[in-house]
């Protein structure tokens, strides 16, 4: 990438960015679409948290047991991770293809990570509650947004079309 | 270019990460008052009378206006939930091939500087939501639904979104790869004049 590659890629990150997440936040899909998704990832994480024998029930997007709950939220349900990876790879010169494998594979590595947030801060808040705020929200926060940073600087290297690449990232 | 996973780089991120986690648990309580402070100048600079206070108390900035009733509660707004994003720029740089190359630590310190302003905007987004959506009658009377939609909107994605790309932009271009191209990119264009 040349420098004015980087300034076109800042441009197409941030325009893609507010454009994907103007559209989420809209009521309609936030209703339709979101709340589904993150209703669907409550429900794998109880289930993960059943596996391990922690008794849990789920009601919409809430996980509760007879000692702790916690509800998922926006911005906990890896969208907006997602949506950086999105952006990024967008805003990368690369083959059509090339972002279809990569947009899939970070967003399944970024929901991948989040069903280990999830279930871990559950842990933390039954058994740990005094650092729960602390990994709630410096520690896994900041550990999915590395994931996808990662997820997209790896995709850059190994799958983003060659031709147009001068450098490493 | 290297087209394998870089281990050494990825065990520098995880050890800046935990390096990031310490300072913002350390600084944020000395750091926020720099945040309020200068959120506070530029939105009484937009004011006419000037009213807004920032008064930083323990994590959250308490939000006080010389017209709100002395008796009623003042809103406030957790900083640190703006702020944390230091922790992903530091985890960013410490993960460059050279972490200790003066290119790296300038750009380093630019890039904190970039960041602490954004800190600032994202404070005066947060404060404005509030004016705008969050005191009933009053934010209808003094808001018109553009202006409402706007300072929420601005506000709610730098929450969600906009704290982790800011982060990730300034080190993007801040990168020593990135100034490195800058400079290949500049000595050409030279060249073709």
């Amino acid at each position: 990438m040349k420098w004015d590659d980087n300034t076109r890629f800042l441009v197409v990150f941030f325009v893609t960015l507010v454009v994907a997440f103007s559209v989420i936040a809209w009521n309609p899909v936030n209703d339709q679409v979101i709340v589904p998704f993150t209703k669907s990832i409550t429900w794998v994480s109880g289930a993960l948290l059943n596996l391990i024998g922690q008794d849990v029930t789920v009601t919409n997007t809430v996980i509760y047991s007879r000692h702790f709950a916690v509800d998922i939220k926006n911005g906990c349900n890896g969208v907006e991770a997602m949506l950086l990876v999105l952006s990024a790879i967008v805003a990368f010169p690369a083959t059509m293809r090339s972002r279809m494998i990569g947009i899939i594979g970070g967003s399944l590595a970024v929901q991948t990570l989040n069903f280990v947030r999830i279930v871990s801060l559950f842990l933390l808040g039954r058994y740990y509650p005094k650092v729960f705020q602390l990994f709630h929200t410096g520690v896994w926060q900041i550990l999915i947004i590395l994931a996808g940073v990662g997820v997209f600087l790896f995709w850059s290297l190994r799958f983003a079309q060659p031709r147009r690449l001068e450098t490493n990232p | 270019m290297p087209s394998h996973v870089d281990s050494r780089r990825i065990l520098k991120g995880v050890v800046g990460f935990f390096v990031g986690l310490g300072v913002w648990i350390a600084l944020s309580s000395s750091y926020n008052p720099l945040v309020a402070g200068a959120a506070e100048a530029l939105l009484r600079l937009s004011e006419n009378p000037s009213v807004t206070r920032l008064r930083p108390e323990e994590s959250e900035i308490i939000v006080d206006r010389d017209d709100f009733p002395p008796r009623s509660a003042r809103p406030g707004v957790p900083l640190q939930d703006l702020t944390f994003n230091v922790i992903l720029l530091i985890a960013l740089f410490a993960s460059s091939r050279e972490t200790f190359s003066t290119r790296n630590v300038v750009g380093f310190g630019l890039a904190c500087g970039i960041l602490y302003v954004t800190h600032v905007f994202g404070l005066i987004a947060a404060v404005k939501s509030i004016y705008a959506v969050k005191l009933g009658a009053w934010s209808e009377a003094a808001y018109g639904p553009i202006s409402r939609n706007v300072w929420s909107g601005a506000s709610h994605f730098y929450r969600l979104v906009g704290l982790y790309a800011f982060a990730f932009a300034i080190w993007w271009v801040l990168r020593p790869e990135g100034i490195r191209l800058a400079r290949r990119a500049s000595k050409r264009k030279g060249r073709k004049k």
